[in-house]
């Protein structure tokens, strides 16, 4: 099959998923107890006002209106405005915030993967040894750990002990978050530790799969360079179940960005949707779910398309997994 | 069973997980007895105590309640929901799955489209989003909720081992018999997939745990004054400096609940993949 078939038919589905989500992200946080009028006006406002305001903003509209309204203002890239910062356009202050997220999420991405990948190897090439124990028990305790668990020890030795990087992640007014790098680091380093469990653990079993296959035995046997055998045959095969695994837990990765961002309250998109919730913003709510949607789908069709391109099996039989 | 005890003395690590595993269920039941402080009284006097003085095997917060008192209290809470939170989603788990495998075409089709709607967005996320609307979380709502953002998970498993027994003969002959078809599902087929379900549980306890702490920590877990130990890391995050006991405490426990299980989970997926 070809593979821009491939992604037009992902492409698809991910449309089909992301309207259908929308829809149901905006009837969710419609229902929502509590009257957006009545939120803006405050609780002293007498009933016309809040009548008045309803209709102004056409909150007396049908559901179906209203939703209408909402998808046709995204398209033509209209966020709304935030309830509770009154008048603030959404645009003005999500795609910062996006912005400061991905960064974090990319930080976390750089130290993970290849210390995991490393880790995971070092562990099957070592196999049944001390430092396989110890690597296997290390990565099935943080995998477990939530990502605030981890955070606290950091903070507590790298703040508390020996202060060298700051308790809260915050970026001083009129400065930007690439002048105050070292603020990402602890952030980066609380989401990498369930990452390092799950990857690093694929990772060994996978290889330890592949160091066990007939063909590597008899690279051995016919004299080949073990170094040269474990990263040239056996790695290549074995990082396949890998990637899928990073892939598909990047649900996790988004999840510990929430609440890595609220533990050191760092501006990303995860702790403006808490405040968001907390403030009971709707716009801002729906504004910031459907961002997440689009990222955390957009990945996952990316680590779909990139498995059929490195194994050209799966692509022959139609781009299933 | 003594397969299982066989395998337990072969690993030291799983006996020290399920032992701390134990020790956290015990203090859970016999809270009242193991601390004289409640979890809710507040000694101004006695604001953020260090550990061991006082009479305060852990300290206290900064509102003057004994942490050690919370922290076995706490332990209530996180771990029925945590254990209501793995049977229900096993259970909804098996019974989407199954229902789609068993049914296959188009009820399967369906079924998978709606888990990737479901799986669009992370589960903390939508967890989160939920719990927040709804404001005001019970032990009710909490498991519900997370056990729905589970399901993806839970079922595709399901789906996966009832599709390796379908086409089994003892599965037709029972279809012969004209047995009906949720006589094959959960009478024939269910007893033959037990271990595969039990494993997906134990690791859904961990999940669970790891999940129903996260959602503690960001104030849409249960509500005040329900000792959480989640949200006490979160409550006493302002005073790290002063007192980092106060929030090292409730990590700790959140840690050795969780290794534990994790530990526990791996041992019994170990034990069921070596008896097939």
């Amino acid at each position: 099959m070809d593979l821009t078939l491939i992604a037009l038919r992902k492409l698809g589905s991910l449309l089909a998923t992301l309207v259908i989500m929308s829809a149901l992200i905006f009837i969710l946080v419609e229902i929502m107890p509590g009257d957006v009028a009545q939120i803006i006006l405050g609780q002293s406002a007498t009933q016309e006002a809040v009548e008045a305001l309803r209709e102004a903003r056409g909150l007396n509209d049908s559901l179906v209106v209203r939703y209408g309204r909402w998808i046709g203002n995204i398209l033509k890239g209209d966020l709304g405005e935030s309830v509770y910062m009154r008048g603030v356009s959404i645009n003005s202050i999500l795609w910062r915030r996006v912005g400061h997220s991905l960064v974090l999420a990319f930080a976390a991405f750089v130290i993970f993967v290849p210390l995991s990948l490393f880790f995971g190897v070092l562990a099957a090439v070592r196999e049944n040894t001390l430092t396989d124990s110890v690597i296997s028990f290390f990565g099935l305790a943080t995998m477990a750990l939530p990502e605030f668990v981890s955070g606290v020890f950091l903070i507590t030795l790298f703040s508390v002990k020996l202060k060298w990087l700051p308790i809260v992640s915050v970026i001083p007014i009129g400065e930007t978050l690439f002048s105050n790098l070292h603020i990402v680091l602890l952030p980066a380093l609380s989401i990498t530790f369930v990452m390092f469990g799950y990857v690093s653990r694929m990772q060994r079993s996978s290889m330890v799969h592949v160091l066990n296959s007939d063909y590597i035995r008899s690279a051995i046997l016919k004299g080949m360079p073990k170094g040269y055998v474990i990263f040239q045959h056996a790695l290549k095969n074995a990082l396949l179940p890998s990637i899928t695994i990073i892939g598909m837990n990047m649900g996790w990765l988004f999840g510990g960005l929430v609440v890595v961002e609220t533990l050191f309250g760092f501006p990303g998109m995860g702790s403006l949707l808490m405040t968001a919730i907390k403030t009971r913003d709707v716009p801002l709510i729906e504004a910031c779910v459907l961002i997440i949607t689009i990222i955390y789908s957009v990945s996952t069709m990316v680590t779909d398309m990139l498995y059929s391109i490195l194994d050209p099996r799966i692509r022959y039989q139609g781009g299933q997994l | 069973m003594s397969y299982f005890v066989f395998q337990l003395k072969r690993n030291p690590l799983a006996i020290i997980g399920i032992a701390i595993l134990l020790l956290w269920i015990i203090i859970a039941i016999f809270a009242p007895v193991i601390t004289q402080y409640t979890y809710t009284e507040m000694q101004p006097e006695k604001q953020l105590v260090a550990p061991g003085e006082a009479n305060h095997l852990l300290g206290t917060d900064e509102l003057g309640r004994d942490l050690f008192a919370r922290i076995v209290y706490g332990s209530r809470s996180i771990l029925t929901v945590a254990l209501l939170t793995s049977l229900l989603s096993t259970i909804l788990g098996v019974l989407f799955g199954f229902t789609a495998g068993y049914f296959g075409g188009r009820v399967d089709a369906l079924f998978l489209r709606a888990m990737d709607i479901l799986m669009a967005i992370p589960p903390l996320v939508l967890s989160m989003v939920v719990l927040g609307i709804l404001g005001d979380s019970s032990i009710g709502s909490l498991t519900l909720i997370v056990s729905i953002a589970f399901i993806p998970a839970t079922a595709r498993v399901s789906r996966g081992v009832l599709l390796g027994e379908k086409e089994l003969e003892y599965v037709s002959s029972a279809r012969l018999r004209g047995e009906n078809h949720l006589y094959i599902m959960f009478v024939e087929i269910l007893p033959n997939t037990v271990g595969p379900i039990i494993v997906e549980a134990t690791a859904r306890f961990a999940y669970s745990i790891m999940m129903v702490a996260s959602l503690g920590f960001l104030g849409v877990g249960l509500q005040p004054p329900t000792p959480d130990w989640g949200m006490m890391v979160i409550e006493n995050k302002p005073v790290i400096t002063e007192a980092p006991w106060a929030v090292l405490f409730p990590s700790l426990a959140i840690a050795s609940l969780v290794i534990a299980i994790s530990i526990f989970s791996d041992f019994i997926s170990k034990v069921f993949t070596h008896e097939q």
